[in-house]
């Protein structure tokens, strides 16, 4: 017997941002919710029982099947993280794999697996479309890392819907997230943002609350398939930049992407990844029609309104996570106070006369 | 719909004026600054001053004024360019019209006193709605691309902006990629040329590619082969007519007569042309002859009366190819024998 909608819910990977704000919005939509990561989380769920464990061994598996899990939401794959290339590889590979070989057992309970991808499986050259639609594949050889990881773990993936016929299998390639804790983000809040030099590529953003609604989505509904998640539009890097309120610098060379990430890190002591640095040069937009025609929703924040929201928020403190969950809700409450009272200051009618 | 409000309820929502405080720091004296803003103006008054008395005086325009005030609203343009900072919005291809528009100027210099170009047939051209125009290619660098792109923005009673196609290899490269995108251009895929055609633009294509452009001089004016019909298909599928284009004056600019292929294939260039100018002269070398120029607009191929499962029919694609070729081709040899010589 099927059940209508989703049970026994796990939630992988739920100690990063994106993770948590999942289990905080499907706590109450679902039974039973469950979370595992290696860290502990960054605020305490009462829905949700959480447990330590890694998806690199396979332990991942005996806890599916322990747990009658029937719905999986594998969220602890690795894009943008200060990780090194071996580390993010494990993550996202062998944890996928790890994963897929516990969801695949005969007997399994497993009727649904949403997956989180990245826009960065597309890589970013010169001679790509102006849209990247779901069936267009980086097929190039000397792709960056990251990229070459999140293929693998999609043919992973797809082997698996292949074989599991009563599996339905969703992967979300979510696009490029701008926050404080995102490379992307940290890059474009530079007070002056060295950028290559005759380059201007479109970027095309997600907002964190989106990406959030939309695996919410995928859980609650049943769409099978392969979806690109990014708002609408897309924003110049220079007009990202100068909302931002920093300067452009157009100082870094085109050619070996390599020396101009080095010189990255040592001017700014921001990290780039390859595929990033790709798409600052390039470019990188997706066509997201499909999550349109399958989910009948698209993400609410245009990529223009994704760069305001960041600008606007600018100022915002981030909150330090405290264990008990009644002292984060405090300090999320005094913020929201403090944050009413400056602007009241701002728009009142309070300005030093001229002498 | 604009919501009525009590003169009471406006009084209640108002908020005081705010005083916001002169920016600190160093500025000019208010004469001076008063200058700044007038000089301008003055300088226009005295120029136009100095028109007429030269006109009383030799008996014909010295100064035209046009070309003056064309200047100084191209200078006005740059300047209110440059204060809307980041509020704008570029289209998904990141096409940004104002901005094109405002480069309309200089590019009308080129098109209509250098190049003197004579534009015919810019009524086949239609007012809305899709168009796949095809153009032969040449001259080493793509000016052709650019001065059909102007023909149509200020010839046409519906001025219209053309999306050209252009090779994924200027897409790579530092100042072109942005130029390029800026105004409009995107990479030469099938996909993209798909997504313009639906939503109702004017695509501009050159079949010879490369090809077209690195060809020698003595093989001016003969058409390249126009790749495997792609262009035609790409029509057929999106519903959209071809319009073909000669363009003739655009092979005299660069006389390409050599090619260095090691040096092109170090660069990553398609190739390195030499000209009686280039590379000896440097920069200077770059400065395109000023050829006379004619553009003819023939009138549309309705390829999309064809079924859409045409466009798999290669026998069809490459017939309806070669007809559009053979319609460049008649047209190049028609506006050569109506110019008079090269330069004139």
């Amino acid at each position: 017997m099927i059940p209508a909608g989703p049970n026994r819910v796990l939630v992988t990977g739920v100690s990063n941002p994106l993770g948590a704000e999942v289990a905080r919005r499907l706590a109450p939509q679902v039974p039973f919710l469950f979370g595992c990561d290696i860290a502990d989380p960054v605020s305490a769920l009462e829905e949700m029982d959480f447990v330590h464990a890694d998806t690199r061994h396979a332990v991942i598996g005996k806890l599916v099947r322990q747990l009658h899990i029937d719905t999986v939401v594998h969220l602890a794959v690795m894009v943008d993280s200060p990780h090194d290339e071996r580390s993010i590889h494990e993550t996202d590979v062998i944890g996928t794999m790890n994963l897929v070989v516990g969801c695949a057992a005969p007997d399994s309970s497993v009727r649904r697996l949403i997956v989180k991808s990245s826009q960065a499986i597309y890589d970013a050259g010169a001679g790509d479309p102006s849209f990247l639609s779901e069936d267009m594949t980086n097929s190039e050889r000397r792709a960056p890392s990251v990229t070459r990881d999140l293929l693998d773990m999609e043919q992973l993936i797809n082997e698996f819907s292949l074989r599991n016929e009563g599996c339905r299998v969703t992967v979300l390639r979510l696009g490029y997230r701008v926050s404080e804790d995102t490379t992307l983000g940290r890059y474009l809040s530079l007070p002056i943002v060295p950028t290559f030099a005759g380059f201007d590529p479109r970027l095309q953003l997600l907002h964190e609350d989106d990406a959030a609604e939309a695996i919410v989505r995928a859980v609650m509904g049943a769409h099978p398939g392969v979806f690109n998640v990014a708002g609408d539009g897309v924003v110049l890097l220079s007009q990202a930049i100068s909302i931002m309120g920093g300067r452009a610098a157009p100082i870094l060379l085109p050619y070996g992407k390599w020396a101009a990430r080095l010189a990255l890190r040592a001017l700014t002591r921001v990290d780039v990844q390859g595929h990033l640095a790709d798409v600052l040069a390039y470019g990188s937009v997706m066509d997201c029609s499909r999550l349109e025609a399958e989910f009948g929703w698209k993400p609410p924040y245009s990529s223009r309104a994704v760069i305001d929201a960041l600008a606007r928020g600018k100022d915002v403190e981030v909150i330090e996570a405290p264990s008990p969950p009644q002292e984060y809700e405090l300090q999320v409450y005094l913020q929201r106070r403090r944050r009413e009272a400056r602007n009241a200051l701002r728009t009142g009618p309070i300005l030093e006369a001229p002498r | 719909m604009i919501q009525e409000t009590t003169p009471g309820q406006r009084r209640r929502d108002s908020r005081p004026a705010e005083i916001v405080r002169p920016r600190s720091g160093f500025s000019l004296p208010k004469p001076v600054r008063r200058l700044q803003r007038q000089a301008p103006l003055y300088a226009m008054q005295g120029l136009s001053e100095l028109a007429a008395r030269l006109r009383q005086v030799t008996g014909r325009e010295v100064i035209d004024l046009n070309r003056v005030m064309e200047f100084v609203q191209f200078m006005y343009k740059q300047q209110e360019l440059a204060r809307r900072g980041p509020n704008y919005t570029v289209d998904e291809f990141g096409f940004d019209p104002q901005w094109t528009e405002s480069f309309l100027a200089a590019f009308m210099v080129l098109y209509r006193d250098y190049w003197r170009v004579e534009t015919t047939g810019i009524e086949n051209v239609p007012a809305t709605g899709r168009a796949l125009l095809v153009s032969n290619h040449a001259g080493v660098l793509p000016w052709d691309g650019t001065m059909i792109k102007t023909a149509v923005f200020a010839e046409h009673p519906h001025p219209r902006h053309v999306r050209a196609l252009v090779a994924s290899l200027f897409m790579g490269m530092p100042v072109m990629s942005w130029f390029l995108r800026r105004t409009g251009q995107t990479v030469g895929h099938p996909d993209d040329t798909r997504r313009l055609l639906e939503r109702g633009e004017l695509v501009l294509v050159f079949p010879e590619g490369v090809r077209g452009t690195g060809k020698n001089f003595k093989d001016r004016y003969r058409l390249r082969r126009f790749g495997r019909g792609g262009f035609v298909s790409t029509a057929i599928r999106s519903r959209a007519p071809i319009i073909p284009i000669s363009v003739v004056g655009s092979e005299e600019i660069y006389p390409m007569v050599g090619d260095l292929g090691p040096v092109a294939r170090f660069f990553g260039l398609p190739y390195f042309p030499i000209t009686p100018f280039w590379p000896w002269l440097g920069p200077l070398g770059m400065i395109p002859l000023p050829s006379k120029w004619r553009i003819q607009f023939h009138p549309p191929i309705h390829v999309e009366e064809n079924p859409p499962e045409a466009a798999d029919d290669h026998n069809l694609v490459m017939a309806l190819a070669d007809d559009v070729r053979d319609t460049i081709q008649q047209g190049i040899y028609d506006n050569l024998k109506l110019r008079r010589g090269v330069f004139l």
